[in-house]
């Protein structure tokens, strides 16, 4: 009579142990799939060229060759000049700065002429490819 | 409580109880199902240029991955570079999520450059991932 009684109350309630198995399966499985891509880099927010204002004043322009020579009005320079003649070049717009690359230059000097330009306090750095 | 044999009082007490404890891990669940945003990654490891001004983007962005020999990534395969308009309409259709390349070093910045003109034409914030500066 006994046995039969704790038999009955035994049945009557769910077993929830494999419900919580799989949720925390389920819970384990998302905490993993759950990837947070952290990405660090320059973005350059540039307005758009269709904005009436700013069309009409000359960007400070840069020149890559496919040889790595960065070229600012036709004469050389060295990337470390790139920031202090950004900060010198004093003009309405003097955040707006386009970078001209020739095929054949390397992507790697050209992202660190944009930082350059960034860094002498340009916000906006266009970059434009050269037909050959 | 009268009627309550004595029995099944010590029953009671003994068996711990889990259902705050499954309530606790179902909001748990529930939390990471919904925050869960798979990214989907470019595929290939690029070698980044090591820049000074480097910001930490967004997190939850479209990725692109430029590799040395000027082939564009997204998701694992190759891909075109007329598209990925429809690559990005496909991977964010109504949020304006921003786009970032992973560019290889090495890469041809013309390619890059017509990347970056490309990606601009689907989102207007394009960002070019580096190396921290050290």
């Amino acid at each position: 009579m006994k046995r039969r009684l704790t038999a009955h109350q035994e049945q009557t309630e769910i077993n929830v142990s494999p419900l919580i198995d799989m949720v925390f399966i389920l819970l384990i499985f998302f905490i993993v799939a759950t990837s947070f891509v952290n990405e660090i880099g320059i973005s350059s927010t540039y307005k758009d060229s269709a904005s009436p204002n700013s069309s009409n004043l000359e960007p400070l322009t840069f020149d890559l060759t496919s040889t790595g020579q960065i070229l600012q009005n036709g004469s050389p320079i060295g990337l470390e000049e790139v920031a202090p003649i950004v900060i010198r070049t004093e003009r309405e717009s003097s955040d707006k700065v386009l970078l001209r690359v020739s095929p054949g230059s390397r992507a790697g000097l050209a992202t660190q002429v944009m930082d350059q330009a960034l860094r002498g306090g340009a916000s906006t750095v266009k970059l434009a490819a050269l037909s050959e | 409580m009268k009627n309550i044999p004595r029995r099944s009082m010590d029953r009671i007490d003994q068996e711990i109880n889990v259902s705050p404890l499954i309530d606790v891990v179902f909001i748990l669940l529930i939390f990471f199902i919904v925050s869960a945003t798979f990214v989907s990654v470019p595929g290939i490891e690029v070698n980044r240029p090591k820049v000074q001004t480097a910001t930490s983007l967004q997190r939850n962005s479209i990725l692109f991955a430029l590799s040395n020999e000027n082939q564009l990534f997204h998701g694992g395969q190759e891909i075109q570079l007329d598209e990925m308009g429809t690559v990005i309409e496909n991977s964010d259709k109504k949020r304006d999520k921003p786009v970032i390349i992973q560019v290889d070093q090495w890469a041809d910045a013309s390619i890059l450059a017509k990347v970056v003109a490309q990606a601009r034409k689907s989102r207007s914030n394009v960002s070019i991932a580096t190396r921290k500066p050290s």
